[in-house]
């Protein structure tokens, strides 16, 4: 329909999910939607009335471990017999693809559960010549292909025609070539072997950038735990608090009058103001088995009597990466975003707050 | 069967000046329209206002205008209307303002409508005049405007609105 | 606007779920104002000006009338966070686009991210520099 003014209004559909339990709690799902999203590139966490970083936060920030970009890997060399073996079967594996975007390049990535996917441009997907499905967010003329791949599936070896078909796929018929993200979590034995396996390849090891700061003099809203909704006059809603919480990480000021010219935001009330908040910022390709060691120190600092009431953990996600929770299918569309937020109370009770754009699933 | 649908602003000018009727041309409210709409809805309001806008008819004895816009930015211009305080013609501001008395669909709506407004400005005005000889013109021009109105359509708006200038 | 799936069956109020589906009454946009001239420095009230003379010009007074916040400002980088109801971010970007100089230089603004979370806004992984 023909309706320009309307248009002019419109906004993309997004969703902000608030969920309330106790860590402790046994069916709490807080630790499977926190595993459930693999790729992370962006952990910040805000310790109020907190003024020296706490040794066990910073071995837990130290301990996150290195991660690797391979540049120029073809793909076809993430689905050899060797290559399953050795990283996909045994412990997790994390690839994906770098600098390629969403909504107009082809990207892969590889999930811990050992399936590949990629997400590639009708040409690519015709060319390939493998089974994909439509991408559920391109319309009625479909421009974008999902292929999902699982790679320690039974039937995958090395002699099923299956196998062999992906391999000719990729390898000949039309050979993909990406700079890859990769990580991989496993117990035992040491850490470089991805390294020495992409020895061929142009590889790089990194380690995450980590920032400690410490914030002077913040106006913080007063939350009550048992109240997601908030209550007028005696505690902020979930809502509030995630938007203040951007302010906080972006470094908007708070303090604005009704009047002002330049802007009107202010913190929502009621508020208490905290001398000092630490805020701690890690950016790179963090794995979530780390998320959930960094979550177990938080728990573990509320063991002793703190000033702090809460401790809230931000994790941002890729916003390229063609999958955001599990295998939901993930699109860029405006921005692309799809984050959490986990608010850690003293009494370990914990708000988690999921918030996605657009093209996304309800986590 | 798919058409343009369009929607039809009936005004009422009004202004205070006396010298306002002669300068009251089609050229002038299509220009103050204009004027008005590209201030508040700015260029693309104006762009958009301007996809088959037109000044359909004009009265200038009693100050009537018919506007015509495309449906779907009906709402820019019925908006706009309000904030006109003048009329620009002959480098000569005058000070008026526009009352809408009825949007429609299509000419002969609005045309119904005006007819039907004017008689009921005829009657009001019966029921208030002080002197006989204007009791008499009143009475004979209602029932002319109601004579031509079962014989045929056009022509009687003209009629009914020279009858209000007698009034 | 809000639905709520209380799970209250196995243990009352110890999990509680809302989904907040379009619930955010504001959108916000990471932009930069970039000159074809160097050494051009505006301060904030003359950046938010120049944000309401391109609405001005393109939407007329309602468009201006749109309470846009200019939440951040670095005058270095010309930088900013814009804050905008959720029903005028189209009016707001497109008079963003449309604009095209300051004081008779060119000018243009670049709008590097959106979102109608303000977290959102605080990590970008299209801007992951490695290496």
């Amino acid at each position: 329909m023909f309706v320009p003014l309307r248009w002019l209004r419109e906004t993309p559909r997004h969703l902000l999910v608030c969920e309330r339990s106790h860590v402790r709690h046994e069916r709490s799902r807080h630790a499977s939607h926190v595993r459930d999203h693999a790729f992370n590139c962006r952990v910040s966490f805000l310790i109020p009335d907190c003024g020296i970083v706490p040794e066990a936060f910073k071995s837990a920030v130290a301990g996150l471990g290195e991660y690797y970009l391979v540049k120029n890997l073809s793909l076809h060399e993430l689905v050899t017999e060797e290559f399953i073996n050795t990283f996909v079967k045994k412990g997790s594996c994390y690839a994906l693809t770098y600098n390629t975007r969403i909504d107009q390049d082809n990207t892969a990535a590889l999930l811990p559960t050992g399936k590949l996917i990629l997400s590639v441009d009708k040409d690519t997907y015709e060319e390939l010549g493998l089974q994909g499905h439509p991408s559920r967010y391109s319309g009625k003329k479909p421009m974008r292909y999902i292929i999902t791949l699982d790679l320690s599936e039974s039937t995958f070896g090395p002699d099923s025609k299956k196998h062999k078909r992906i391999i000719w796929a990729l390898k000949e018929k039309k050979p993909l070539e990406f700079d890859f993200l990769l990580a991989w979590h496993h117990t035992g034995s040491e850490e470089s072997i991805l390294m020495s396996y992409f020895s061929k390849n142009q590889i790089q090891a990194l380690q995450p950038k980590v920032t400690f700061s410490t914030l002077r003099n913040v106006q913080c809203p007063v939350l009550d735990n048992n109240k997601l909704k908030g209550e007028p006059e005696a505690a902020c809603s979930a809502q509030e608090f995630f938007e203040w919480l951007g302010a906080i990480l972006s470094c908007v000021g708070l303090e604005n009058t009704p009047s002002s010219f330049l802007s009107t935001y202010s913190c929502p009330q009621p508020s208490t103001f905290v001398e000092q908040v630490l805020l701690c910022t890690i950016t790179g390709f963090i794995l979530p088995e780390k998320i959930i060691c960094l979550l177990e120190q938080i728990c573990c600092y509320f063991e002793e009597p703190k000033l702090a009431h809460w401790i809230s953990l931000v994790v941002h996600g890729f916003a390229d990466s063609p999958v955001s929770w599990r295998e939901c299918e993930h699109g860029f569309l405006k921005g692309g975003e799809n984050l959490y937020n986990l608010v850690i109370f003293r009494s370990l009770d914990y708000w988690l707050q999921m918030a996605v754009g657009a093209h996304d699933d309800c986590p | 069967m798919v058409r343009f649908k369009n929607r039809y602003f009936l005004c009422e000018i009004i202004s205070d000046d006396s010298r306002f009727q002669q300068c009251l041309d089609e050229r002038a409210v299509h220009n103050t329209v204009k004027n008005v709409i590209a201030r508040m809805h700015g260029d693309f309001g104006l762009a958009c206002c301007s996809i088959a806008f037109s000044v359909k008819y004009l009265n200038a004895y009693t100050g009537i205008v018919l506007l015509c816009c495309r449906k779907d930015f009906h709402r820019l211009l019925w908006s706009s209307l309000p904030f006109i305080t003048y009329l620009e013609s002959r480098n000569q501001r005058y000070p008026c303002s526009f009352n809408t008395l009825h949007v429609g669909a299509t000419i002969r709506t609005c045309q119904k409508f005006l007819i039907h407004y004017n008689s009921n400005q005829l009657l009001a005005l019966l029921r208030n005049c002080t002197s006989e000889a204007d009791r008499q013109a009143i009475q004979e021009s209602v029932q002319s405007c109601m004579f031509v109105e079962e014989e045929q359509f056009h022509s009687k708006d003209e009629e009914s609105d020279d009858s209000m200038q007698m009034a | 606007m809000i639905e709520s799936g209380d799970d209250k069956g196995f243990k009352p109020a110890s999990y509680e779920r809302i989904v907040l589906k379009n619930a955010s009454e504001y959108y916000y946009l990471k932009i930069y104002l970039e000159f074809q001239e160097v050494g051009i420095s505006l301060n904030a009230v003359e950046f938010k000006q120049l944000i309401i003379s391109a609405l001005k010009r393109l939407h007329g007074e309602v468009g201006a009338a749109l309470p846009v916040d200019v939440l951040s400002y670095e005058e270095k980088t010309l930088l900013a966070i814009l804050r905008v109801p959720i029903t005028g971010l189209v009016k707001l970007w497109s008079a963003l686009t449309l604009l095209d100089s300051y004081q008779n230089r060119k000018c243009a603004f670049r709008v590097i991210q959106t979102s109608p979370f303000l977290l959102a806004l605080a990590g970008n992984s299209r801007e992951l520099v490695l290496d």
